[in-house]
């Protein structure tokens, strides 16, 4: 894949789009927070990796997906209602 | 154990991961030194060859040596070399049920950070622990229990033993067993009875049981002690019974002693039952034999050093007593067993030289050209400077006479090699450059060396300096000034170093006794605790060979404040069976040793002083002939004069005019002004200005402040 | 200054060092000090600016240098050979009050030529809770001594009244005394090196190569941050006290070769000693900073230089005094730590280059679980379990995070043996071991955690007291890393065998897992509670974070696990997507599988929505 590294599972394009890494998918303009073009499940940190995550129930894992290949391209712990947290790489 | 018909020689062989080292010597003769390539696997061939070129020194066959010899000793890295290759038996581990993951967790990152340099310390993201020699797939834990106290808590369950030893050996296809259990050190019964039944359910599996070959606290290194000595088991016994039959079928009908890592030898059989005992006896091996030339010299307090191709060891000797070390390691993995303690950075002859990329700031080591392609200077294809390299440059080395002038020196080559790497980038001339980079290796040396003396309250200056290995004469007579010791000897078998130490080991036995007593306790129940050790020592001893009166008995005892962790080995003074007033003093010498180990003020008495280790060390005194003193001649040294040329002198701060001797045409007695250099067939000695540098009856070389 | 020279000057500064690190243990001789390596000592310039930092508990290289900042303040004037001072005020530099530093100026020619300081977690401190970690405090003033600056040795000579002064105020002050004293002989060893250092050298070559060592790690360290993309990157940890969830929030911003750490909307300082202060913060992301962005790079003030903080007043990484902040080291400062490891590390993501030097958080709850009582020797007996130390390796980008591989911020620590906690306290372990399914999962598996349960044994008073401090049981404190899961949080419970023993029902006295326990488990998290008669304490840590998407992973990889008993074949299927059939990969279920997960990603909706 060509472009520009951002993080561990996205690029920026020439175009300077951002774009998934695995598959070239775009999700928004460079410089911008790319979350709200990926694909969202937010359910319960409990049992999500196995028995051992006796979290609360509250607390929620977030998994951002690429809406066109389904890679997983971030998580985040969070409370329901508290912002997506926003990375911003310039390149 | 005496001389048996003709034969009079004693020889002693040491296996190293480069060469195999032979000496040998008899009453009324001089010592003779024989050097080989060690030939892994197979290493017997290397000892061998290395006899072969010692006998060839008095023109005899090796047979006819072997046949003539009464004692045969013998070292080697087998069992270091089973566990860096990763070549061991594929070996499980029976522990207790609930504590199976005691040897993978390591202690926690204990096992991943030990053992690094400081650089790799500070690199946490970089670090791993080694793969174990047992994956935790290996491991069964069967139910069990022992408290602090040595209570059994729960009854061994039999059946679990059962149903372990056969799907370990049946669906695993393991071909050795380690067991550790809990508190196993205080109760063995339980070990002992899982040892019958793996004799029973499997006889052809390799055993050992944590309780006989580290009976000590601590259940992760008890533990990776045990799985060490299971690993390598079968390799060490295989080796020294091979070796055993290679020497009886080339006429040697003596007895195989084999060294150990405390420091002294093992008859072949018992040897052949501790791989963990053959664990860096080589080094141990240098430092009993310094202890031995300095009882000669009447020298106590010595810093032995050894600084060959790829690093500088350093063991220190005290009151003529050798530290054992804290946390003795193999490659990654941590083993408990008396073990002399020898430190090393990667500073040797082969250590390449190199900049910082990132900062320009030169430094010596650790990457090492080894032995190929070695220097650039050997023209092998060396095509990093290393500090030989270095020596060439400031003079010390001369090209036409390196090893007796086996090899010829490329000086050209270096000099252009270094100019391009090294001085060019600094901005230095070459010989600038040169002197600045020996003067880091000399810094680096002297720090090493202060670190391990100051770690244990001691002061350098106090100590005499042994100077052994191939590259250490050309920078001790710097370092070992800066140290300010109070002289320096380059002994005449400094470059056999090992394998002249075993010709002054003795059979030793360690036996010890975990068991937490106050201090005071009465001498009564000390004794009794020693009663079945002495006799174990007594018994195996006899069986050995040995007459009373080649036999001492040495007892020591741990102690600590009973509030810290600290706890030193304390020597019963006057040996065994104690009385009230022996124990006082044992108390009163602990007092004292602490105090001077860890220094004044560190000793907190108000809570109480426990012992918590009882130790035998059962030593058969091993008769051998004495080495000759040469008689002294006059103390000028003309005669041995070769030449005159510019070399490093450290005083006037660059190269200046020195005299240039063969050491081959010194004579005991002589007595040469510094700054001048010595060369040996094997290696080369400075004598900076200032020093004086004396060859003794045994022809060491004795280095002096004028 | 030559290159010659300076290299020579720069090994010993780390000589120096290490031999007042030997110094400090030898003379300390406890456990925590000796075992968990929980201690530090540095050098630092004249000025009090952090010359070269030892491998210690890394959020004290800063501290320290605050500490000997406020001394040169406060006793300006009144600074003379030999003096030691002692600083332990968590409002002037220290953490919170058990660690106390012990600062020496070092003199050569009767002029101030440097600092030597160090730190310990001293036995007792005469807080509420023995040991010094109080759950119950609700101020500065019930956590034990405080001094912003106290001269406790002066000329080289003790000053009695001020060290019989502080012994009086504490528990066990045998033990604080030993714990001082081995500070004071560090301090002391370290002036001595340095003295020789500069006899040999000369004064003015010596504080050359300091000023240029300083220079050079800033020169490094800028050209790093420059060759990182620019950027702004969020990280958000929360945690529970009883009643109260904290938010710590960072948003780290790079920009040519500067890094700002904003701590702006982090939670209003709690009622609870899990506060930190300013400089607690500020040590709290060098923590991790230094090992990660500079582990070639000598740790000093030229690392400093390029970094800015901004840390709300009154907020839980900034509280205002009074508040309480005893269990500040396994609170705020532990979330700081965590917070920055999980923004630098994606910054280090971001390039090509240093990629492969990301790590997701590491034994991000940082459990500690304090003892105290008579031990079965009838001693008084106070420590933590050195389990703490035991932690669990964040995933890499190129590999598995270490079960039970420790932490980053103190890189040498260590946990003891089973065998030396029982012998020490009058407790038996009923098992120990590494916790399955706790990494968490990703291409790269986070390190599993530890889980062990504890009985009272032979205890003269019928057992002991414990502390647990516990946040991270609601959250998952170790965040994974570009799509990898957090790990696991922790887990304490106190199992009522007593009551089960009472109702009738046979307390099974060896079982090897909390199922197997007869009694009824009671979660805790906070707070003093009791190890006595038969009741048992299980305990199990939080699981490193994972890095990438769990379906990613080779299914080799994830058999391993299984094999290795590291991953139950239940989350193999669930979350890795890999199905076994007869001790192996079904390698066609597994693809199958894996589609299946992939398509229910795609039926998400979009995050916007």
């Amino acid at each position: 894949m060509s472009g520009t590294r951002i993080s561990a599972t996205l690029v920026v394009n020439d175009d300077r789009t951002i774009a998934c890494m695995a598959c070239g998918h775009a999700l928004g303009p460079a410089g911008e927070p790319w979350k709200k073009s990926a694909r969202l499940d937010e359910g319960p940190m409990q049992g999500a990796g196995g028995a051992p995550y006796s979290n609360a129930e509250r607390v929620l894992l977030r998994r951002f997906f690429c809406p066109g290949c389904g890679a997983l391209l971030d998580t985040e712990s969070a409370l329901a209602g508290d912002p997506f947290l926003t990375d911003i790489v310039r390149v | 154990m005496s001389q048996q018909g003709d034969a009079r020689y004693v020889v002693a062989t040491d296996v190293g991961g480069t060469c195999t080292d032979a000496v040998l010597f008899a009453a009324g003769e001089p010592v003779r030194l024989g050097k080989a390539l060690s030939t892994p696997p197979d290493f017997a061939d290397g000892v061998l060859a290395a006899v072969a070129a010692a006998a060839e020194s008095i023109a005899i066959a090796t047979d006819e040596l072997l046949a003539r010899t009464a004692l045969f000793m013998h070292g080697s890295t087998v069992v270091d070399n089973a566990l860096f290759t990763r070549s061991g038996a594929r070996t499980g581990l029976i522990t207790t049920e609930g504590f199976e993951d005691t040897l993978t967790m390591t202690r926690g990152a204990y096992g991943r950070w030990a053992g690094l340099t400081e650089d790799g310390i500070k690199h946490p993201v970089a670090t791993d622990r080694a793969p174990p020699l047992v994956p935790g797939a290996h491991t069964r834990g069967v139910p069990e229990r022992v408290d602090y106290k040595g209570a059994v808590l729960r009854e061994l369950d039999e059946d679990a033993v059962r149903q372990a030893v056969r799907s370990l050996v049946d669906d695993d296809e393991v071909e050795a067993l380690a067991v550790s259990f809990l508190w196993s050190f205080y109760n063995d019964s339980h070990e002992r009875r899982v040892g019958e039944l793996i004799r029973e359910i499997a006889p052809g599996v390799y055993v050992t049981l944590s309780s006989e070959i580290a009976p000590v606290p601590g259940e992760y290194e008890r533990a990776s002690t045990t799985v060490i000595n299971a690993y390598a088991g079968r390799i060490a016994s295989d080796y020294i019974t091979s070796l055993q039959a290679l020497l009886r079928g080339r006429g040697y009908d003596g007895p195989l002693l084999v060294m150990q890592g405390y420091g002294g030898l093992l008859p072949a059989e018992e040897a052949a039952e501790r791989a963990v005992g053959m664990l860096e006896c080589g080094p141990a091996a240098g430092v009993i034999g310094s202890r031995h030339l300095g009882s000669l010299m009447e020298d106590e307090d010595i810093i032995a050093c050894d600084m060959g191709g790829t690093t500088f060891k350093v063991g220190v000797i005290q009151g003529g007593t050798i530290d054992y070390a804290r946390e003795p390691m193999v490659d990654r993995f941590h083993y408990v067993a008396p073990k002399i303690e020898v430190v090393s950075i990667g500073a040797g002859g082969g250590s390449i030289v190199s900049l910082d990329p990132a900062t320009g700031v030169p430094g010596v080591g650790p990457a090492s050209a080894g032995a190929r392609p070695g220097p650039v200077c050997y023209g092998l294809g060396g095509n990093e400077p290393t500090l030989t390299d270095v020596m060439l440059l400031v003079g010390y080395m001369d090209p036409g006479t390196f090893l007796g002038g086996t090899i010829t020196l490329d000086a050209e080559r270096a000099r252009q090699i270094f100019t391009e790497k090294v001085a060019t980038p600094l901005g230095m001339s070459v010989e600038d450059a040169a002197i600045g980079i020996y003067r880091i290796a000399a810094a680096q040396i002297t720090d090493l060396i202060h670190e391990i003396t100051v770690e244990r309250g001691l002061d350098p200056r106090d100590f005499v300096l042994h100077a052994f290995g191939g590259s250490c004469g050309l920078l001790c007579g710097v370092f070992g000034a800066e140290l300010g010791v109070r002289r320096i000897v380059v002994p005449y078998t400094a470059s056999v170093n090992a394998a002249f130490g075993l010709l002054s080991a003795d059979i030793v036995h360690e036996y010890s006794v975990t068991k937490t007593l106050p201090a005071p306790s009465p001498a009564a129940e000390i004794n009794e605790i020693y009663a079945p050790m002495l006799a174990r020592a007594r018994e195996q001893l006899a069986s050995e060979g040995f007459a009373d009166d080649a036999i001492a008995l040495d007892w020591s005892v741990d102690l600590r404040y009973s509030r810290q962790v600290h706890e030193v080995t304390t020597p019963v003074a006057g040996g065994g069976p104690m009385d009230e007033d022996a124990v006082a003093r044992l108390t009163a010498d602990f007092e004292a040793l602490y105090e001077r180990k860890f220094g004044k003020g560190s000793a907190y008495r108000a809570a109480g002083t426990e012992m918590t280790m009882f130790r035998l060390t059962a030593r058969g005194l091993v008769e051998r002939p004495r080495v000759e003193t040469a008689a002294l001649n006059g103390a000028d040294p003309e005669a041995a004069l070769i030449g005159r040329r510019d070399v490093l002198v450290e005083a006037e701060g660059g190269l200046a005019p020195a005299n240039i001797y063969d050491f081959e045409r010194l004579v005991p007695g002589n007595v040469v002004a510094g700054p001048a250099v010595i060369h040996t067939p094997i290696t080369t000695i400075v004598v900076q200005s200032g020093q004086s540098g004396r060859v003794d009856a045994y022809r060491n070389t004795i280095i002096e402040r004028d | 200054m030559d290159a010659i020279t300076f290299s020579i000057i720069r090994h010993r500064l780390f000589r120096v060092i290490d031999e007042a690190v030997i110094t400090l243990k030898h003379v300390s001789g406890s456990a925590i000090t000796n075992e968990g390596h929980d201690l530090m000592v540095s050098l630092y310039r004249a000025d009090g600016s952090l010359l070269m930092g030892g491998v210690g508990f890394l959020h004290h290289l800063t501290s320290a240098a605050e500490a000997c900042k406020a001394v040169i303040r406060r006793f300006e004037g009144d600074i003379g050979e030999g003096d030691v001072f002692l600083t332990n005020c968590p409002y002037t530099a220290a953490l919170h009050t058990s660690d106390i530093y012990l600062v020496a100026p070092i003199h050569h020619d009767g002029r101030l030529v440097a600092w030597s300081a160090c730190f310990v977690h001293v036995y007792d401190i005469g807080a509420m809770v023995p040991g010094g970690f109080s759950p119950d405090s609700r101020d500065i003033f019930t956590e034990g001594f405080s001094s912003p600056g106290i001269k406790l040795v002066e000329g080289g000579t003790m000053r009695r009244d001020v060290m019989d002064t502080l012994l009086n105020m504490v528990r066990a002050p045998e033990m604080v005394a030993l714990d001082l004293s081995s500070m004071i002989a560090a301090n002391n060893v370290a002036r001595e090196r340095m003295g020789a250092l500069i006899d040999k050298y000369g004064a003015e070559p010596v504080d050359e190569a300091c000023a240029a060592l300083v220079d050079q790690s800033e020169t490094l360290f800028r050209k790093r941050l420059r060759e990182l993309p620019d950027g702004r990157w969020e990280a958000r940890q929360y945690f529970d006290i009883e009643d109260e969830t904290c938010r710590v929030l960072l948003a780290m911003t790079k920009e040519g070769d500067e890094l700002t750490f904003d701590f702006t909307g982090s939670s209003p300082q709690s009622h609870y000693g899990i506060n930190c202060t300013y400089w607690a913060s500020w040590g709290g992301f060098f923590a991790p900073l230094f090992p990660l962005l500079c582990y070639d790079i000598t740790w000093n003030d030229g690392v400093l230089r390029p970094i800015k903080m901004i840390a709300p007043e009154g907020s839980v990484v900034n509280c205002t005094r009074p508040a309480p902040v005893s269990l500040a080291t396994v609170g705020a400062i532990q979330s700081v730590n965590n917070a920055a490891c999980t923004c630098i590390a994606k910054m280090l993501s971001a390039s090509e280059k240093y990629a492969k030097e990301a790590t997701a958080v590491w034994h991000g709850s940082h459990f500690a679980i304090f003892m105290f009582g008579l031990n079965q020797r009838r001693q008084e007996a106070i420590g933590i379990l050195t389990e703490t130390f035991g932690g669990a390796g964040g995933a890499r980008t190129w590999a598995d995070g270490i079960d039970v591989g420790g932490e980053i911020p103190n890189p040498i620590g260590r946990m003891a043996n089973v065998e030396t906690t029982e012998a020490t306290f009058p407790v038996r372990y009923l098992f120990r071991r590494a916790r399955p399914d706790t990494g968490g999962p990703g291409r790269w598996r986070g390190g599993n955690s530890i889980e062990f349960a504890l009985v009272q044994h032979d205890s003269p008073e019928g057992g002991i007291n414990y502390v647990v401090s516990g946040k991270g049981t609601e959250f998952s404190m170790s965040e994974g890393l570009g799509g990898g899961y957090a790990g696991a949080p922790c887990a304490y419970r106190w199992v009522h065998n007593n009551e089960a023993g009472e109702a009738g029902r046979n307390v099974n006295p060896f079982p090897t897992e909390l199922d197997e326990m007869t009694g009824e488990a009671e979660t805790i998290s906070w707070g003093v509670f009791p190890l006595k008669g038969e009741d048992a304490l299980y305990v199990r840590s939080d699981g490193g974070g994972g890095f990438g998407d769990p379906l990613e992973r080779e299914p080799a990889r994830v058999q391993a696990d299984i094999e290795s008993g590291m991953v139950s074949e239940g989350v193999a299927a669930s979350v890795y997507g890999v199905v076994m059939a007869n001790g192996a990969v079904d390698e066609d279920a597994t693809r199958a599988r894996r589609e299946a997960l992939r398509a229910t990603r795609l039926a998400t909706p979009m995050a916007a929505e």
